[in-house]
């Protein structure tokens, strides 16, 4: 295909015993918009600086434009990267940051100012730009930053953390122009982070990283909604997915998992496909859960333990089973009081079943 | 009991009573109470002897003449002394002002040297190499040792039929004895063979602050710069340089003042000699003043040699002065 902009093909890194990034594979398409997620450790900034040439991986390959870069030097490949804490140099004007990348590549002088008014003027900088970095503050040493790998008019933009150092304010802000700059410059964005939030709402797609593996890559729609292990089902969400381990059981035409006393009851057509008595896991968000007046065919029953209310929305902490399952009920529900038992009904078509050893998804999504 | 007057009219110490009590907060007290001790040693040790010596430093007092009150009296009494000195100095004597000069010129020389070879080291040792930590210790060693220690090894080195005659020999094939620099009995080759002891002994400490320097620069930049295209010489002298500005200020501001007072190794390597070609600034002084005992005429020389000084380094630390004097 010729509109993937950037393909990783079974990228290893090695820091003596310590794999780092192991076996990652993923491709981007031109002008997407891609994040890394993971915790802090998961691989996904070793990732980053092996795509923009920091790092050199240990085997596998990186393709730019179908060319391979992993013999390219950093500064040749033409992708550009923001860092977490923007690298701004201080001793230089906003103007002569800007500038820098096209005065390395020795462009000609007058290009370099009208590049750099351009720039300026899309990141609203343009009455800024005889100030110094100390004269800043964050959020506009981050538009800098942007702005000064805009200028070499890279064929990827790659950003580590942007956000994570700016006030909630401006990175509410932020988050929006991140969207706009993308949206009206048409760039191809890479993403690192490890804040979900900030994944779900700024990428097309996201890669999930775990211990240097790749947990799942997909639409955050996908990633979100239908997790392929527990893995990302537990690190996205707030509160998480909710996981019963349980013993599927047939009995009749009813199938269930047994968990203690507790029976999650399960729609046919999915657990007719598994084994009778096989140890499994499900999994299912706590918002996909909605509270019944009655008993009916597919609910079960927990006992409310605590309830926290979270302005329109309560979380309500349930006992069943042996386990506590997460519920987001609304906050007017009045049945959401302590020791009341709630009758809860899974969304079955969100409803996920895990296998209990390896943590990876029984079923794929529409098998 | 106290007199001490709190400003602190809240605190329930200073309720009103027949005696105010000590209010150990009082930040109006505690202040003045904890550097008054430090300043009147001060003032004993260093402001007195100081306005003292600027005095004697007008008159021609020597330790013969005896008490040295009278000679004081004199300074005011006969307008004749006034300065007498220092106006023979400025423009009677071309031995004061060579050595001037000439310390000036080895401070220059040597401090331009000793910042090159000590930057070039540091930036070797911003990579890993093999033997870095046994390298390490070795390069900062020399500064480690005592001048006189230096002094006497570099004038077995330097002498004629020494080590440094010898190599050169074996580099030119000339025999052992013949052809090699008197290097501590003419003036040009004594002059230099001053400035390498100097950059021999002090190189290792602008490699050190360098070095540290270098490391204390955030590599994100850096990376930034790599990423934006930039080569590792383009780097070096666009980012990493420009950060370096106060480090190497301060690198030569310390070694400024300690190069200006080269004494140690010049008096052992030449005593100034032959005749006054390699006599510094401090090693003139100590003729003047400890061998010929002209105590107020040596005690004037030193006082425009710290007048030059203190401008010298005030001008150097002008680039940071603003840096260092911001309130955080």
């Amino acid at each position: 295909m010729s509109n993937i902009k950037l393909e990783i093909i079974n990228l290893r890194k090695e820091y003596g015993d310590l794999v780092a990034v192991d076996d990652l594979s993923l491709s981007v398409e031109q002008g997407e918009t891609m994040a890394l997620l993971g915790p802090s450790g998961c691989g996904k900034s070793t990732t980053l600086n092996m795509i923009v040439g920091l790092e050199q991986p240990t085997s596998g390959d990186i393709l730019i434009d179908g060319k391979s870069v992993i013999n390219t030097p950093s500064g040749k490949r033409n992708v550009g990267l923001v860092f977490q804490d923007y690298a701004v140099f201080t001793n230089m004007t906003v103007e002569k940051n800007l500038a820098y990348g096209l005065r390395v590549r020795k462009e000609p002088k007058d290009k370099i100012a009208s590049e750099v008014l351009r720039v300026a003027d899309f990141m609203c900088l343009s009455d800024k730009i005889d100030r110094k970095p100390s004269e800043l503050s964050a959020s506009e040493l981050q538009r800098v930053a942007i702005g000064r790998t805009l200028v070499t008019n890279p064929d990827i933009l790659l950003l580590d953390e942007p956000l994570s150092n700016l006030e909630a304010d401006d990175r509410n802000r932020m988050r929006r122009e991140l969207r706009s700059i993308q949206a009206e410059t048409g760039q191809t964005v890479i993403y690192v982070t490890h804040d979900q939030i900030e994944a779900l709402s700024l990428a097309h797609r996201i890669a999930v990283m775990n211990f240097g593996h790749l947990m799942q890559y997909d639409t955050a729609e996908n990633v979100y909604q239908h997790p392929q292990n527990k893995f990302v089902g537990s690190f996205l969400g707030n509160p998480p997915m909710n996981f019963v381990k349980g013993v599927l059981r047939k009995e009749g035409d009813r199938i269930f998992i047994q968990n203690g006393d507790s029976s999650l009851p399960v729609p046919t057509d999915i657990g007719s496909k598994i084994e009778n008595n096989s140890g499994l896991i499900a999994g299912f968000r706590p918002e996909t859960l909605t509270v019944t007046s009655n008993e009916e065919d597919f609910s079960f029953s927990a006992e409310v333990l605590a309830v926290e209310p979270q302005g329109p929305e309560s979380v309500v902490t349930a006992k069943f089973g042996d386990t506590q399952v997460k519920v987001v009920v609304p906050s007017e529900s009045e049945s959401a009081t302590d020791g009341n038992k709630l009758n809860l009904m899974p969304n079955f078509d969100l409803l996920a079943l895990f296998d209990p050893d390896s943590g990876m998804r029984l079923m794929k999504h529409g098998g | 009991m106290s007199s001490y007057q709190t400003t602190n009219g809240t605190s329930p110490a200073s309720k009103p009573g027949r005696y105010r009590r000590f209010d150990p907060n009082s930040k109006v007290l505690i202040g003045p109470l904890l550097i008054t001790p430090i300043q009147i040693l001060l003032l004993v040790l260093l402001v007195f002897p100081f306005m003292l010596e600027f005095f004697v430093s007008l008159t021609e007092w020597q330790p013969i003449y005896g008490d040295i009150w009278t000679a004081l009296g004199q300074v005011f009494t006969e307008p004749i002394y006034q300065g007498i000195n220092y106006n023979y100095l400025v423009t009677d004597e071309p031995r004061y002002l060579s050595a001037l000069g000439r310390t000036l010129s080895i401070s220059v020389l040597s401090l331009c040297l000793e910042f090159l070879i000590g930057l070039g080291m540091a930036t070797i040792f911003l990579k890993s190499f093999y033997g870095k930590r046994i390298f390490f210790t070795a390069l900062l060693t020399p500064m480690m040792i005592m001048p006189v220690v230096v002094g006497y090894t570099w004038y077995m080195l330097f002498q004629y039929n020494g080590p440094i005659n010898q190599v050169i020999g074996w580099i030119s094939g000339d025999a052992a004895g013949s052809g090699g620099v008197e290097w501590l009995n003419s003036a040009t080759p004594a002059f230099f063979a001053v400035v390498v002891t100097e950059v021999w002994h002090w190189t290792p400490l602008f490699f050190l602050i360098l070095l540290s320097g270098l490391n204390s620069i955030p590599a994100n930049p850096l990376r930034a710069a790599t990423v934006l295209g930039a080569s590792n010489a383009k780097i070096f002298w666009t980012i990493m340089l420009p950060n370096m500005k106060g480090v190497i200020i301060i690198a030569f501001v310390i070694r400024g003042m300690e190069v200006i007072k080269l004494f140690d190794e010049v008096v052992l390597l030449t005593k100034g000699g032959p005749g006054t070609s390699t006599e510094t600034i401090s090693v003139y002084l100590y003729k003047l003043a400890f061998l010929d005992f002209r105590i107020a005429y040596a005690g004037a020389a030193a006082f425009i040699v710290l007048i030059i000084t203190v401008v010298l380094i005030n001008l150097m630390l002008k680039p940071i002065r603003y840096q260092l004097l911001e309130a955080r």
